[in-house]
């Protein structure tokens, strides 16, 4: 990996990713942070990178690189947990029985990904997909269930919809830039995990090597 | 460029983002010019636009509230000045005072406006010198709003009336 990639680009591309997920926009504007529950999918997320080959540690940190590499190597670390977890807590929906079937999902489906252990295309596959669902429910489902306007017909089957799910579906009304906003910081994200510094493939095979 | 220069700049430039970011977090800015303005005023350079403060500072004494407030916030758009966002506190308050009663959401806008004043200030004292006003401290000011909106007995004197604008 360059010092280039390593040192500018992946942090910069985690932390514009942090503040993209961090901007709620809205009448007032809001600038959040990670829920302790988004901290904790993070961290499972960040582990699934590293135990996948997605990501090796010792590519970045290591006592045989210099100081200020490992302070580089360091930066990429720190950035990434915290773009992992704020793009976790973007995703999820803030309130009611969508916020835990969600957390609920995101918990599980990081827990089988850890466990399966994929490797490194196919685990970053399931992270476009999972993300990429976890956009499409929130910014595109709920975000139309929630939103003020619209017809008559739909005024009426979204107050007949909460009135049967005691309102706990629809969320707090969402500012159209939200959505877009989103989708940039999920490609961002894609998009700088993939650059990583993945662990070199191993064959699991035993082959004889003729001298 | 050597790598060490890269890895150098890299890590400072990423210092410098964080930094930046958690500013964003702590502060919460809603507009571009509070950002901006923000980031002047920690280096420094952060300027109010003098010519609107004097407007707004005439509007103010021709009890031109409204008006007032508008050149004050043309003059502050960052809302980082400690004296210009006395005077809006202080807009606030007298129209919203009342010899009868006072009007409650004005005085909650200007205990929001004197606390940012407060907030600006160093030290958090904020003391204008103004002989046309009654009170000459965000403390002073901060407190007769809040008196303002406080149910008390004394809210039912008669002899309520009598009393004077500040």
């Amino acid at each position: 990996m360059t010092a280039v990639r390593e040192a500018v680009v992946l942090p910069a591309l985690f932390l514009t990713v942090t503040l993209a997920a961090m901007i709620e926009p809205g009448a007032r504007t809001v600038v959040s942070g990670a829920s302790l529950f988004s901290l904790v999918l993070g961290v499972m997320l960040f582990a699934a990178l590293i135990r996948c080959g997605a990501l090796d540690p010792a590519r970045l940190l290591h006592a045989s690189r210099g100081m200020l590499a490992n302070a580089n190597g360091f930066a990429v670390v720190v950035t990434l947990f915290a773009a992992s977890s704020q793009v976790l807590w973007m995703l999820s929906p803030r309130s009611g029985l969508p916020m835990f079937f969600v957390g609920v999902l995101l918990f599980v489906q990081l827990l089988n990904t850890l466990v399966s252990s994929p490797d490194r295309v196919r685990l970053l596959r399931s992270i476009a997909v999972t993300l990429g669902s976890a956009l499409v429910l929130k910014f595109v489902v709920l975000g139309a269930l929630s939103a003020p306007g619209g017809s008559r017909t739909a005024r009426v089957l979204t107050a007949l919809f909460d009135a049967a799910t005691f309102g706990s579906i629809t969320q707090a009304p969402q500012d159209p830039a939200g959505g877009y906003i989103a989708f940039g910081a999920v490609a961002l994200y894609l998009a700088g995990i993939a650059l990583l510094p993945g662990r070199s493939a191993v064959s699991p095979r035993t082959e004889l090597v003729p001298r | 460029m050597n790598d060490n220069a890269v890895r150098g700049a890299g890590l400072v430039g990423s210092i410098a983002y964080a930094a930046a970011i958690g500013w964003l977090y702590v502060t919460q800015p809603q507009t571009a010019a509070q950002v901006t303005g923000g980031l002047a005023s920690i280096i420094g350079t952060y300027r109010i636009d003098a010519q609107a403060f004097r407007d707004g500072l005439q509007f103010f004494r021709n009890d031109q509230f409204v008006e007032a407030r508008a050149a004050f916030a043309r003059a502050d758009p960052a809302e980082r000045d400690a004296t210009t966002q006395f005077y809006i506190a202080y807009a606030w308050y007298r129209q919203g005072w009342g010899r009868l009663y006072n009007d409650d959401a004005l005085f909650a806008k200007g205990m929001v406006a004197a606390d940012k004043a407060i907030a600006a200030a160093p030290n958090g004292r904020v003391i204008v010198e103004d002989p046309n006003l009654q009170m000459h401290s965000a403390d002073e000011l901060k407190a007769e709003l809040h008196r303002g909106v406080t149910r008390e007995a004394d809210d039912f004197n008669p002899l309520r009336v009598f009393r004077a604008r500040k």
